[in-house]
């Protein structure tokens, strides 16, 4: 029914632009017209869909809960609690849809009764109620179509509008995600204190496991359980393996294609080292886990080493593999934007190009070239499958690169998957630590930002 | 003795042919300057004096160009020497985005001229001297070179080359970018470095180049219409071509 009406809404808003414009055809043939006739056309269907869709929208939202207030109000009288009350709804509707197995009353059945019927006037009421807005609207607009109608502005406005709308949307959202990990995280922390988290030597999530609520809030329950210092520093680790395989491999890459690769390699080899970047990482993951791992295995065996089959050495790699074209790509442009003249200067110098490369160029596009690096670190801080994969879960406290070492984003999986509970602390401390990292990643992708930004501020 | 001599020199840039079988000598320590309508060939004909024009891929030089009677083009000259010998100024200066002691100490460096810190700061600061750059620049010149105004980044930009001791310096427009005071300042300069070194300047204007040249050539559609001293081609030109653009028939 609603996705009748909506398309309904639509297509008489498509129709209309096409009547809104015949209008203003009609009368162009003996007046001039303010504005182009499809400008007449966009304003006729504004006014044809906008109110009738706002109207819609606004009674979709609030019909549940006036509903409910009718239903309800037969028994708020009774003193019932909150909670009472919640559950006898809940009764009535899946009664209404047939689905009610419990005990039947008479109160329950004249409810779900009254509640059909409700439901029943409640969409008819709203199919001729929209429809007749969008009847009145738009044929109050058609009536006032005439030479000098403005059709510009209230177009404008209204584009406007939908384009406020989208970024309001972005940003809400956005908010509402950052205020969710802020109180899960402070509830966390009336259980943990802060300083047994940001100091704690051990992470054992599995041993919260709690059989009752007055467990639950029990902090000495979690003693040496919520530490994160082991995955912080794995985190931090793993990131610096990545790194040191993409920033040497990826920077040397991005040199040679913007200073030595010719325009047709160029033309070819850039779009592939693009496509690099759309890999799903889970690819990596397997890549890393399957490939990568064993074959450390084997070799450490052959050198009498013992390397553990999931280690943070394979998955720091293979993260690096996956860092490099972001690096790669990014510094290919900031050195291809340093100006020609700077190399002109240094080849009249008598330079070669080498000298060039290192002594001008590199220097030039410092700035940009430590942007993309920092942005590279902040993928390999927040890089999640390739680590789930490749280098297991225990949060071992280790600076052996053939050891295991678990990360923020894998601890978080591990976690989230398997039982868990609202409002228990071993669920809470996900959103603890996914706080964490969105500091982390947020001060590297502001100070990534500003550095890019300041190198640009100094060439243009 | 010419100090270069251009004979037969023909520039492509892909197909489309942009200098016409150039034959000029230029003479030693004088300068001589450029001049000609917009895209005559006049910046690609002094390229070709430091082979400027191999950092383009679809150029191509045909001919021969001799500096002290050895000729640039031959296949195994050696590029970093021929530039350190020849200079190049550009239109737009180009400071590198380095102090303005190291902008100058770039060259020596690179070409190991200097043995000691105390012998490249000796040559930092002859340089600035003879470019008239010290005097405003002599407390700050750890500062970035970018820091400066345009009229100083052109004089960093002439001691930058002449660090180096160049016999010949190139300039393309030198001046195109300054204000009339850092422009005189610059044509000052320019009669002074001619004790030292063979100057070949491009210019736009006339004035310009009867004030610092000795020496005129004149440009139009890839060709050389016409050399000679700069008083014969302003007071006396023997083609009609030259007389028109300098009374500014056209251009
Ligand atoms: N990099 C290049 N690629 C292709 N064609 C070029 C290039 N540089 C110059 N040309 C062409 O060669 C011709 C001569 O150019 P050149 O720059 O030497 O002229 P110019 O006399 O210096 O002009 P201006 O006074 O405007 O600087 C022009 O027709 C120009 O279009
Ligand atoms: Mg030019």
């Amino acid at each position: 029914m609603n996705s009748v009406i909506f398309l309904t809404i639509v297509l008489l808003a498509l129709s209309s632009y096409f009547f809104g414009r015949k209008k203003a055809i009609l009368i162009q043939s003996n007046k001039r017209l303010t504005a182009l006739p499809k400008f007449y056309g966009y304003y006729l269907a504004i006014w044809c869909g906008a109110p009738a869709f706002l109207l819609y929208a606004l009674w979709s939202i609030f019909e549940p809960s006036i509903v409910r207030f009718f239903i309800l109000s037969d028994y708020s009288s009774q003193g019932l609690l909150e909670g009472e009350l919640n559950l006898f709804y809940e009764k009535v509707k899946s009664l209404s849809r047939n689905q009610y197995s419990g005990e039947l009353t008479a109160e329950l059945q004249r409810s779900a009764e009254k509640y059909l019927n409700f439901r029943d006037i409640a969409k008819w009421s709203k199919v001729v109620i929209v429809l007749s807005l969008l009847i009145a609207s738009t044929g109050y607009a058609y009536t006032k179509i005439s030479n000098n109608t403005k059709t510009r502005e209230p177009v404008e406005i209204f584009l406007k509008g939908v384009f406020f709308l989208s970024s309001l949307a972005a940003i809400l959202t956005t908010i509402g995600i950052i205020f969710s990990l802020l109180f899960q995280t402070i509830e966390f922390f009336q259980v943990i204190p802060l300083f047994d988290f940001v100091f704690g030597m051990h992470w054992y999530p599995a041993k919260a496991f709690v059989r009752d609520a007055s467990e639950a809030l029990d902090p000495s329950m979690y003693s040496d359980t919520f530490g994160a210092v082991p995955i912080f520093a794995g985190t931090f680790f793993i990131a610096l393996i990545a790194m040191c395989v993409a920033i040497p491999i990826g920077l040397l890459s991005g040199i040679y294609m913007a200073e030595y690769a010719s325009k047709r390699l160029r033309q070819y080899a850039k779009p592939v080292i693009e496509i690099l970047a759309g890999i799903p990482t889970v690819v990596y993951g397997f890549f890393a886990a399957l490939t990568v791992g064993p074959f450390l295995k084997d070799l450490g065996l052959s050198l009498g080493l013992e390397v553990s089959a999931e280690s943070a050495l394979a998955a720091g790699g293979v993260m690096g593999i996956m860092i490099i074209p972001f690096i790669s790509s990014l510094s290919d442009d900031v050195i291809t934007s340093v100006p020609q003249n700077l190399r002109d200067g240094s080849y009249a110098m008598g330079a070669t190009k080498s000298e060039t490369i290192k002594r001008v160029i590199i220097p030039a596009a410092l700035p940009g070239i430590v942007g993309s690096i920092l942005l590279g670190v902040s993928r390999a801080i927040g890089e999640t499958m390739i680590v789930v994969m490749a280098s297991g879960l225990a949060a071992n406290l280790t600076l052996n690169p053939l050891e295991s070492t678990s990360t923020i984003t894998a601890q978080i999986v591990v976690i989230l998957i398997g039982d868990q509970q609202f409002g228990d602390p071993k669920t809470q401390a996900a959103f603890a630590l996914g706080l964490s990292l969105f500091i982390v990643t947020l001060v590297l992708n502001i100070v990534a930002l500003s550095v890019v930004k300041k190198y640009r501020e100094k060439y243009e | 003795m010419n100090k270069i001599e251009a004979k037969n020199v023909d520039v492509y840039y892909g197909a489309k042919q942009a200098l016409f079988d150039i034959n000029m000598d230029i003479e030693a320590n004088k300068v001589t300057a450029l001049i000609g309508p917009s895209g005559c060939g006049k910046s690609t004909f002094l390229r070709c004096l430091n082979r400027m024009n191999d950092v383009i891929d679809i150029c191509k030089v045909s001919g021969v160009v001799k500096i002290n009677d050895y000729d640039i083009n031959q296949k195994d000259t050696d590029v970093v020497r021929l530039r350190e010998k020849v200079g190049m100024i550009f239109q737009k200066p180009n400071p590198f985005p380095k102090t303005i002691y190291e902008n100058i100490s770039y060259g020596p460096e690179i070409h190991g001229v200097a043995q000691s810190k105390s012998e490249m700061d000796n040559i930092v600061e002859e340089s600035l001297r003879k470019a008239a750059l010290w005097e405003e620049v002599k407390d700050r010149i750890h500062e970035p070179g970018t820091g400066l105004s345009g009229g100083q980044q052109q004089r960093l930009c002439i001691a930058r080359t002449i660090s180096i001791k160049p016999e010949i310096i190139l300039m393309d427009e030198p001046c195109s970018a300054l204000d009339p005071i850092a422009t005189a300042q610059i044509e000052e300069l320019i009669d002074e470095l001619r004790k030292e070194h063979t100057i070949i300047i491009v210019t736009h204007s006339m004035s310009q180049a009867a004030r610092v040249s000795q020496n005129t050539g004149f440009f139009h559609l890839g060709k050389l219409i016409e050399v000679g001293s700069t008083d014969k081609i302003f007071k006396n030109p023997t083609q009609q071509q030259t007389q028109d653009y300098i009374t500014g028939r056209f251009g």
